[in-house]
């Protein structure tokens, strides 16, 4: 997503650029603007560095809810938004899932609905992911739930960017 | 979903998914109150945020409803059964009225949909990360109200 919109820049700031000092000029003007225009927290696969989220004893092979803060570059601006995560242990890895539905954004909760347990649920649509993540048939999701790129160092792990399945 | 085109074109792709609307109902007072006045629309376009975050796929957050506080209870209400009636007629069968304003409440039942009405926190001298530990309280206190909406089903209007 962010590679494609850059391509898009990239080919406006030179036709700009040929157009004339006017034209480099409104160039410097468009492309703040179209950066703010994107909204950065749906993006899978945003560059970030890595954060900090749990402790390793703190995990067990039931899904739980982590939030945590990460500082969002955009050019010069920078903001603070929180993110959630979904982690795990499967076989002794840890797994942290993004709660955002692949439908249409919503957020999804572990077990959030009483009528299906052992499933991610999303309030809006009926939405419904296995423990891994993989969608479920028959409900509106087409793909699974993104991850985390996962990093753990002794006793702290640290999350990244969210990929893409 | 949020007001701006990124959305719009995510809206106009998946429309029949998206059938709630939240108007957050915000007023203007420079004579009286005015910090007071400004903390509580901004208590709710906060609030207003952290619901669309949550329910990015089913919710349209549209541009605020703004009033003088001085214009009087039958005109703001006429005013806004004006907007609701708009949406309800372009497919949002939910509309959610959000405000700090304690005023709403005298006219709530004369309103075609549902009022929430929040109490403002003061969050203004409280260290951030409390802040948001409180706010997201609140949030959580919210969420029910509205899946319960949904599961209820829409209201009906006098046409
Ligand atoms: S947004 Fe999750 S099911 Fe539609």
């Amino acid at each position: 997503m962010s590679e494609k919109e850059h391509k898009v820049s990239r080919r406006q700031f030179l036709t700009y650029t040929l157009t004339g000092v006017g034209g480099f000029m409104a160039a410097g003007m468009l492309m703040p603007m179209a950066r703010f225009a994107l909204d950065p927290a749906l993006e899978a696969g945003a560059e970030s560095d890595f954060v900090r989220v749990a402790s390793l004893d703190e995990l067990t092979e039931e899904p739980q809810r982590f939030d945590f803060v990460v500082e969002q570059e955009d050019g010069w601006y920078s903001s603070e938004v929180t993110r959630v995560a979904w982690i795990y242990l499967a076989n002794n890895e840890v797994v942290a899932l993004s709660p955002v539905c692949t439908h249409l954004g919503c957020t999804v909760n572990w077990e959030g609905s009483e009528s299906y347990p052992e499933n991610f649920f999303c309030p809006c649509h009926g939405g419904r992911f296995e423990r891994d993540g993989t969608n479920i048939q028959g409900t509106p999701p087409t793909r699974p739930l993104d991850v985390y790129e996962v990093q753990v160092e002794g006793d702290d792990v640290y999350l990244g960017g969210t990929v893409q399945r | 979903m949020k007001w701006n085109t990124t959305d719009a074109d995510m809206y106009l792709k998946a429309s029949e998914y998206v059938d709630t609307a939240i108007i957050p109902l915000i007023p203007l007072n420079w004579k009286k109150d005015f910090k007071g006045t400004v903390a509580r629309g901004e208590f709710i376009s906060l609030i207003t945020d952290e619901i669309e975050k949550q329910f990015k796929g089913r919710v349209y957050t549209i541009p605020p409803f703004t009033y003088l506080e001085e214009e009087s209870d039958e005109v703001r209400a006429e005013r806004l059964k004006q907007w609701d009636d708009h949406l309800f007629k372009n497919g949002f069968a939910h509309v959610i009225y959000l405000t700090s304003d304690g005023d709403w409440k005298r006219v709530e039942e004369h309103l075609p949909d549902t009022l929430l009405w929040i109490p403002a926190l003061p969050l203004e001298n409280v260290e951030p990360s409390y802040a948001k530990d409180m706010v997201s309280q609140q949030i959580r206190q919210i969420l029910p109200m509205i899946t319960d909406k949904w599961q209820s089903g829409p209201k009906e209007r006098e046409s």
